[in-house]
C-alpha cells in the first residue's frame, strides 16, 4: 500500500518537474536578449525575405501563447525544431549523438563508482591507517581537479609524448575499420576521454562512501554485531556496508547531471562527438534550436535518475517509503 | 558471497556489452584493416558547416568547394590573377555589355555526364534568379546567361561590366541535379528552401575529389575522381579530421595522426619548432584586423558616439594605435602592421601607403589633435568631453572572443585610448552575437577583421554607403568614395583602374573608417615524413592547403619507402585482449581467495 503511493507520488513530482522545466525552457529562450533572426541576418548573409521566412519558420510571427501551445505539442510529439545552422532536424542531431554520449558516461560511472566505492570502504575501515590518508588525499586532489585541465594534460602526455593513445575522436576517420579492428579502435579512443572521466568522479565518490560507511560504524547495530563475536570482515561485508552504501548510491544517482556537465567539458577536449559537445558548439553558435532541444535532455535524464534514485532507495530502505 | 559475486558477473557483462557496443553489428565481418588507398589525413578544428554550397561559410566549405567543383576562372599560382579554368578564354562586346567564352569540352561529372555550356549557364542563372546567398554578389546586374552550344557560354549584362574577370566565386553546379529543384513550385521562396536544404552527399561536381561521406563533428572524406581535365591526383582519398582544439590537433600531428594542421596559434606553433619530421611553414596574411568604427544610422538601438563622425577625434585614434605592439605581443611577430584595406597578398593590386602620409604612433601629437579640436577634460576625471554637448567620450568596443587576438587587441587599444583621454568599455562577445550588436549598431568601435578575393572590388565595396547593414563594418558613408567606387567598376584597363584603386586606398587611409591593424600570417605545419609535393599558393611562400585552389592535392604523392596509412596510435587488440584476461584472473583470484575465508568463517 504505502510503496505504491510513494511510487505514485516520486513519479508525479517527476512529471511536474519536467513540465516546469519545459515551460521554463520555452520562456528561457524567449527572454533571452537577442533575437535569433537578426542574430543569423549576416552569418548567413539573408535578405529582407530570407528573414521573414525565418521568422515564420520558427514561429515568431505568431503570439506568445499561441506559440507556447505550439511548442509544448510539438515537444511532446517528438518535434524539437530544425537547426539553423546546419538545417537538419535538431531530434536526428541529438540522436546522431547519443551513442558515444552513452558509452562515455555510462563506462565512466561504472568504473569511477566501482572503484569509488571500494577505496571509501577501505580507506573508512582502516580509518587513519596509510591507505585510509593517501586515499583521501587522493580523492581530494581528483576531486578538485577541473576535468578539462585533467584531461589535457593526459592528452598531451599519452597522445602527443608517448603516442600510445590518439588524440581524441572517437575513431580512426577514413581507415575503414570493421569488425574486431573497428571495436579495439573505438576502445583505444574510448581510453583517454573515460580515464578522464573516471578519474574525475572516483574522488568524490570515495569521499561520499568513506563518510557514510563512518557514520554508519558508530551506529548500535554494528557494535551489537562485533558484541555478538562477528569476525571483523563479516561485520563490513554484512552489516555495515550495505547499510553504508544506500545514501551513497542514492548520492550518486542524484549526481548524474554534473557528470554530464564533465561530459562536455571532457568530450571537447577529446573532439568526442556526443551530446555534450553537441551542446558546446550549438552555444558557441547560438543555434537556439538544438541548445532548447539538448537542455530538455539533460533536464529529462536528471530528473529520471533523480526519481531513479528515489524508486531505489524507497526500495532498498523501508523507512524511506513509509514515512 | 554468492550475491556478491552475481554482481560482480553483472558488472562485467554490462561492461563488455557497452564496450562491444559501436561494434556489435559488424562483428561477424571481416577484418577488413586499412584499405590499400593512398590517404592523406588533415587535421581542422572546425567541421563543415554543410555539404551544400548554398550554406557554405567558413574555411572548411571552401576548402570542400574548392576539390568538389570547378570555376569559371582559377586563381594564378603566381599572383592569384584570373587563369582559366571551365573557361578557356572569354571576349567581351565594345560595350562590355556581353561576355562570350569559351568552355573547355574535357570536363566530366563525378557521375560521368559530360560538364556543357549548359551546364554553367543553369548555375548562374540560377544563383541569381534565385538570389541564392554569397555567390549573387559576383552576377551583378540582373545578367542573363546562355550555352547557344556545349562549348560555348554568353553573359549579358544590363550595365558594363568586368566582373567576369573578378573572377566569380562561384563552384559550377551540375544542371541535371539541380534543376529539379526549380520544378518543386512556381514559389521562388519554397524553390530556394528546397534547393538549402539538399544533403548534397555525395556531392556530384567536377572537381578533382568528390566528398563522399560526412561524419558531423567527426570527419568529411574526399575521394578522387580520375580523369580530371586539369591532372589525376596522386592520393585517392582525402580524410578531413575535426578537432575541437587546436591543443589535441597538435597531439594528433605529432602522433602521426594527421599530416597537415591549419591556422595555428603562434604559441602552439612556435613549440612545434625542432619537432622530428614536422615543418612549419608561415602563409602571407590571407585576411587583417581591424578597428572599426560605428557611423551609426542602423536604427533601433543604435548607440555610437556621434563624436565618432568628426575626422579628427579618428586620426587621432589613428595615431594613438601601436600597430607594431600589436604585432609583436598579440600575434608574436607572426604578422605585419596594416595600412591599407587591400592586403598585400592581392599583390596586384596593394598599395603600400606612403611614409609620410601615414599615422605614426604618438600619443601626445594624438592628445593634443584632440586638445586643438576642442576635446578637453574639463572636469578632469581623465576622459574628455565633446566641445558641442559637453558629453564625455565614453566608447563601447566589441571584441570577438572567438576570434583569434580579438580581445587581446582591444585590451592594448583599451589602454592607449585611456591615455588620450578616451574611456573605453571592452565588450567581450561570441561572433554570432557580435553579429547582433552589428545589426542593432548597438557599439562604438569593434575589433574585428576581413578576408577575401583577390581583386579589391569587394574589400572596397564595404565602404560604400549602400553597403550599411549588409557588408559594411559601422554604415561609414562618403558621397566622394561612392563615386570613386562606381568609376573603378566601369574601368577596363589594368593600368587606369590601379591607379583610381590607389588613390581610393589612400582616401580609406585618411578618411580612417576603419583602422586595418594587422595582416595576420597564416601558420600552417605538417609531416614531412610520408608526402612530398607542397605547393605555394601564391607563390612563393603562400599557402599550402586552404588557399586559393587544389594544387597541392594534385600534385602530393607520398615518398618512396613511406608508409602508405597513417599511424594509428593505440594499443593492439593482443595487448587489450591481455589486459581483460589479467583482470579476469585477478577477479577469479580475489572470488576464490574471498570464498576460503567464507569457509573457514562457516
Amino acid at each position: 500500500m504505502g510503496s505504491r503511493k510513494y511510487l505514485l507520488r516520486k513519479t508525479l513530482h517527476a512529471i511536474a518537474t519536467l513540465v516546469f522545466v519545459l515551460t521554463f525552457n520555452f520562456f528561457l529562450f524567449r527572454v533571452m536578449p537577442s533575437d535569433p533572426v537578426q542574430l543569423y541576418a549576416r552569418s548567413l548573409h539573408l535578405t529582407e525575405e530570407d528573414k521573414a521566412e525565418l521568422e515564420h519558420e520558427l514561429g515568431l510571427d505568431r503570439p506568445l501563447p499561441q506559440q507556447f501551445v505550439v511548442y509544448m505539442r510539438e515537444t511532446i510529439t517528438g518535434n524539437l525544431g530544425t537547426s539553423i545552422k546546419t538545417g537538419l532536424p535538431v531530434s536526428e542531431m541529438i540522436v546522431s549523438r547519443l551513442w558515444p554520449t552513452i558509452l562515455l558516461v555510462g563506462l565512466s560511472t561504472i568504473l569511477s563508482t566501482a572503484f569509488g566505492l571500494l577505496i571509501g570502504i577501505k580507506g573508512a575501515w582502516q580509518r587513519g591507517s596509510f591507505f585510509d590518508t593517501g586515499s583521501l588525499f587522493g580523492s581530494l586532489v581528483l576531486y578538485s581537479m577541473p576535468e578539462g585541465w585533467l584531461g589535457m594534460i593526459l592528452l598531451i602526455f599519452f597522445a602527443g609524448t608517448l603516442h600510445w593513445f590518439p588524440a581524441g575522436q572517437y575513431e580512426s576517420s577514413g581507415a575503414a575499420f570493421t569488425g574486431f579492428a573497428h571495436f579495439f579502435d573505438v576502445l583505444n579512443h574510448l581510453f583517454l576521454p573515460a580515464l578522464t572521466l573516471t578519474l574525475g568522479y572516483i574522488g568524490e565518490y570515495a569521499i561520499i562512501m568513506r563518510s557514510s560507511l563512518l557514520e554508519t560504524m558508530g551506529e548500535d547495530f554494528v557494535q551489537t554485531a562485533r558484541a555478538k563475536g562477528l569476525q571483523e570482515k563479516l561485520v563490513r561485508r554484512r552489516h555495515a556496508v550495505p547499510n553504508a552504501i544506500l545514501p551513497s548510491l542514492t548520492l550518486i544517482f542524484y549526481s548524474f547531471g554534473y557528470v554530464l556537465g564533465g561530459a562536455i567539458i571532457v568530450e571537447t577536449v577529446f573532439s568526442w562527438p556526443g551530446i555534450g559537445l553537441l551542446e558546446y558548439k550549438s552555444i558557441a553558435e547560438l543555434d537556439y534550436p538544438v541548445i532548447q532541444g539538448v537542455f530538455l535532455l539533460f533536464s529529462a535524464a536528471v530528473i529520471v535518475f533523480n526519481l531513479a534514485a528515489d524508486i531505489l532507495y524507497g526500495y532498498l530502505d523501508p523507512r524511506i517509503r513509509e514515512a | 558471497m554468492r550475491r556478491a559475486r552475481g554482481g560482480g558477473a553483472i558488472l562485467l557483462t554490462v561492461l563488455g556489452l557497452m564496450v562491444m557496443g559501436p561494434a556489435s553489428s559488424a562483428l561477424a565481418q571481416t577484418d577488413a584493416g586499412t584499405d590499400e588507398n593512398i590517404v592523406f589525413d588533415v587535421g581542422l578544428t572546425e567541421d563543415l558547416t554543410s555539404p551544400n554550397p548554398f550554406r557554405a561559410c567558413c574555411t572548411a566549405d571552401y576548402e570542400m568547394l574548392w576539390l568538389n567543383y570547378d570555376l569559371l576562372y582559377n586563381f594564378a599560382n603566381k599572383d592569384l590573377a584570373p587563369e582559366p579554368g571551365l573557361a578557356m578564354s572569354s571576349q567581351h562586346s565594345d560595350d562590355y555589355m556581353t561576355w562570350t567564352f569559351e568552355i573547355r569540352d574535357d570536363a566530366t561529372w563525378h557521375d560521368g555526364q559530360p560538364l556543357t555550356a549548359e551546364d554553367i549557364a543553369f548555375t548562374y542563372q540560377f544563383i541569381s534568379d534565385y538570389k541564392l546567398a554569397f555567390f549573387k554578389d559576383y552576377l551583378p546586374f540582373d545578367p542573363t546567361f546562355s550555352a547557344p552550344n556545349p562549348t560555348t557560354l554568353v553573359w549579358e549584362s544590363t550595365e558594363p561590366t568586368f566582373a567576369p574577370t573578378i573572377p566569380p566565386w562561384v563552384p559550377i553546379l551540375p544542371k541535371h541535379v539541380w534543376e529539379e529543384f526549380t520544378k518543386v513550385s512556381d514559389d521562388p521562396a519554397e524553390v530556394k528552401k528546397a534547393a538549402k536544404e539538399y544533403e548534397n552527399v555525395p556531392a556530384v561536381g567536377s572537381g578533382p575529389f568528390q566528398l563522399t561521406e560526412w561524419v558531423k563533428g567527426q570527419s568529411f572524406t574526399m575521394e578522387a575522381r580520375r580523369p580530371y581535365w586539369g591532372g589525376d591526383p596522386v592520393i585517392d582519398k582525402v580524410v578531413y579530421h575535426i578537432y575541437e582544439n587546436q591543443e589535441a590537433m597538435v597531439q594528433a600531428l605529432k602522433n602521426g595522426e594527421i599530416q597537415f594542421a591549419e591556422a595555428l596559434k603562434p604559441t602552439l606553433f612556435d613549440a612545434l619548432e625542432g619537432e622530428p619530421n614536422i615543418q612549419t611553414h608561415v602563409a602571407p596574411a590571407g585576411c587583417f584586423s581591424n578597428f572599426a568604427f560605428n557611423f551609426g544610422g542602423q536604427g533601433k538601438a543604435d548607440t555610437h558616439d556621434p563624436a565618432i563622425e568628426d575626422l579628427v577625434v579618428r586620426q587621432a585614434v589613428s595615431h594613438a594605435i601601436d600597430k607594431q605592439a600589436i604585432v609583436d605581443s598579440v600575434w608574436q611577430g607572426y604578422a605585419s602592421p596594416g595600412d591599407s584595406v587591400v592586403r598585400p597578398q592581392q599583390n596586384l593590386w596593394y598599395h603600400d601607403i606612403p611614409a609620410d602620409q601615414e599615422f605614426a604612433f604618438d600619443l601626445d601629437l594624438a592628445a593634443q589633435m584632440l586638445e586643438d579640436a576642442g576635446y578637453v577634460d574639463s572636469n578632469d576625471d581623465g576622459v574628455r568631453e565633446a566641445p558641442d554637448d559637453g558629453h564625455p567620450l565614453e566608447w563601447e568596443v566589441v571584441t570577438l572572443s572567438d576570434e583569434a587576438g580579438s580581445n587581446d587587441t582591444g585590451k592594448l587599444i583599451e589602454g592607449w585610448l585611456e591615455q588620450i583621454g578616451i574611456d573605453v568599455t571592452l565588450v567581450p562577445v561570441s561572433t554570432t552575437k557580435a553579429y547582433v550588436l552589428w545589426g542593432d549598431g548597438d557599439f562604438d568601435a569593434y575589433v574585428w577583421g576581413w578576408c577575401g578575393d583577390p581583386d579589391p572590388d569587394f574589400i572596397l565595396s564595404i565602404h560604400t554607403t549602400d553597403q550599411c547593414l549588409g557588408w559594411s563594418d559601422g554604415c561609414y558613408s562618403n558621397p566622394k568614395f561612392d563615386a570613386m567606387y562606381q568609376e573603378q567598376r566601369t574601368i577596363f584597363d589594368y593600368e587606369e583602374r590601379r591607379a583610381l584603386i590607389d588613390q581610393m586606398q589612400e582616401f580609406l587611409y585618411q578618411e580612417v573608417p576603419q583602422i586595418v591593424l594587422a595582416y595576420e600570417n597564416d601558420l600552417q605545419a605538417f609531416r614531412t615524413d610520408r608526402f612530398e609535393g607542397y605547393v605555394p599558393v601564391p607563390e612563393p611562400d603562400g599557402f599550402y592547403l586552404f588557399g586559393w585552389g587544389s594544387d597541392s592535392y594534385l600534385s602530393l604523392r607520398p615518398i618512396e619507402g613511406a608508409p602508405t596509412a597513417a599511424e594509428k596510435p593505440g594499443l593492439s587488440a593482443g595487448v587489450w585482449i591481455a589486459i581483460a584476461a589479467g583482470v579476469v584472473v585477478i577477479v577469479i583470484l580475489v572470488a576464490l581467495m574471498r570464498r576460503r575465508g567464507g569457509e573457514e568463517q562457516a
